[in-house]
């Protein structure tokens, strides 16, 4: 598809495709001689990276980008929301450990 | 001079892509999942050092695979929307089977991995880890196969000119997206977090 | 009949569907305690020893379902004659009907009977009391999949419906609703954890879902009852 929007989501599909395999760069940080150690740079990293290609999916796929304001704005507060629960409750399950 | 201006600015009117009611569903099936996350997210930071052990027998690379296979699942169903929106049905229809195709990929790749594991001894039943590692593979997998359900609907709506809807083959779209975007956050959950 | 009667009869049904699930909500929830359920891991002792906290309400709560349970009848008759009113084959409403009014009793009553069994014998062998509370929640638990093909059948008709009998969004969160239900099978697997029948998915969030699914259709319920009236077929008789 030659037309700008097509263009636009194959730059997106790249771009997304790109990210996901960069995860192999960011696990291989975490491991001290081939044993895995749990990391908080690496898991909020990880959940971060994961909210924001969801955002792009959201956006540029779903086409949230050109809805209307209520829908735009509902996305926008999953997104926060999916942010709050998944890093809360990862710090939440830390503390009690 | 300003109402003009604002007009030569803006390319396409808002529209909600699809029907509204299937946002619903988006929605609301994004927060159960992400209840879900949040179970495994607690139970994890409480078990470190057995989910940690446990989670080494996963293949980062397979769970890469997958997320790509499926993004790009995403990409082809959204070109297939661009396409039926210019009435190039035939183009869109072969957009909707190469999502297909992905799709069976794509579980062909998940059944792969589940069967590696549980002949390696590693079921639903070996611990915290795998408990969750299987439930959110599988439920996501029953999303994927009523995804399969949709792009029949999809499908079917293309194939006659006489029925075509661009709002079903967006609503069906988005539906789509929905399971790929889940399996995104699946994948840094269960493969990356440490 | 007239419109207006016809309207107050449906109505009337309506009330005693509300009815119902605030009974079932009150006497679950508040008089036995048979919701939160109670722990899979019990031994025979500790079976007893919940039997014997709760003797007075599972006896008292229970004894009110059995009265008056039936009215459960009036939320099926009352689903059931709303896929009617769909432009969709009537073997969707025969077959919603048949699935639920079929499961009520293995998914409703058999706990009633299994738990009121345990309850109304304290002095009974711990092992038995056991083997009731296990049969009791077990069969509330494990029905879960007739209420799954009930949703879809649900599901199906308004999604294929040209009546507008209910919104679309209604047809997908009973689709969310069948997803939910398929998480409560693996309770027959695990006494403890997260998909034990108490556990944090099978029950802390399957609940909620049931909780919103059950509020909305009550609602939406209503709003078939206010706005659309008696089929004309009814009215004219």
């Amino acid at each position: 598809m030659k037309t700008a929007l097509g263009i636009r989501l194959l730059l997106v599909w790249v771009s997304l495709s790109a990210i996901t395999a960069a995860y192999l760069l960011i696990d291989r940080t975490a491991e001290h001689h081939g044993a895995p150690t749990a990391s908080t740079v690496v898991s909020v990293s990880a959940i971060g990276l994961a909210l924001f290609k969801v955002w792009m999916i959201l956006r540029e796929f779903m086409e949230v980008r050109r809805a209307p304001a209520l829908l735009r704005g509902l996305a926008g507060l999953l997104v926060g929301l999916m942010a709050a629960v998944l890093l809360g409750l990862y710090f939440a399950g830390k503390a009690v450990g | 001079m300003t109402t003009v201006r604002r007009q030569a600015t803006r390319r396409t009117p808002e529209r909600i892509p699809g029907q509204g009611d299937m946002w619903v569903l988006v929605f609301f099936e994004s927060l159960v999942f992400t209840s879900y996350f949040g179970v495994y997210l607690y139970y994890r930071g409480r078990h470190e050092a057995a989910f940690l052990e446990a989670q080494s027998h996963l293949d980062l690379g397979l769970g890469v695979l997958d997320t790509i296979v499926l993004l790009t699942s995403s990409w082809s169903i959204a070109r297939c929307v661009q396409n039926a929106r210019r009435d190039r049905h035939r183009a869109a229809l072969r957009d909707a089977c190469l999502t297909a195709a992905l799709g069976v990929g794509f579980l062909g790749l998940k059944i792969t991995e589940w069967t590696a594991q549980i002949s390696a001894g590693r079921t639903f039943t070996s611990g915290d880890f795998f408990q969750h590692y299987f439930f959110l593979t599988i439920i996501h997998a029953v999303h994927l196969l009523i995804g399969f359900v949709v792009l029949g609907v999809l499908a079917h709506q293309l194939a006659d000119p006489r029925r075509r809807s661009q709002k079903i083959v967006e609503t069906c779209a988005t539906y789509w997206h929905t399971v790929d975007f889940l399996w995104v956050l699946i994948f840094a959950l269960l493969y990356v977090v440490r | 009949m007239t419109r207006d009667t016809s309207k107050r009869e449906l109505r009337l049904t309506w009330y005693a569907t509300v009815a119902f699930y605030q009974m079932y909500a009150v006497v679950f929830f508040l008089f036995t305690h048979i919701q939160p359920p109670g722990q899979p891991w019990y031994d025979p002792r500790e079976v007893s020893q919940w039997f014997a906290r709760h003797h007075g309400g599972l006896l008292f709560g229970l004894a009110l379902i059995f009265a008056l349970g039936g009215l459960s009848a009036t939320s099926i008759g009352l689903i059931t004659y709303s896929i009617r009113r769909m432009s969709v084959s009537r073997a969707f409403a025969y077959s919603y009907l048949i699935l639920y009014s079929v499961s009520a009793v293995p998914g409703f009553m058999f706990i009633c009977v299994a738990l009121t069994a345990g309850a109304m014998r304290p002095d009974r062998d711990p092992k038995l009391q056991q083997w009731l509370y296990d049969l009791g929640f077990l069969s509330f638990a494990g029905t879960m999949g007739v209420f799954l093909i009930g949703s879809l059948v649900w599901m199906t008709a308004i999604l294929l419906d040209t009546n507008g009998v209910f919104p679309k969004w209604f047809g997908y969160l009973n689709l969310c609703n069948a997803l939910t239900e398929v998480v409560v099978a693996p309770s027959w697997i695990f006494q403890r954890g997260m998909f034990a029948w108490n556990g944090l998915i099978s029950w802390w969030v399957d609940v909620v879902v049931f909780g919103l699914y059950t509020g909305v259709f009550i609602l939406l319920l209503k709003r078939m009852i206010d706005r659309d009236g008696p089929l004309p077929a009814e009215a004219a008789a």
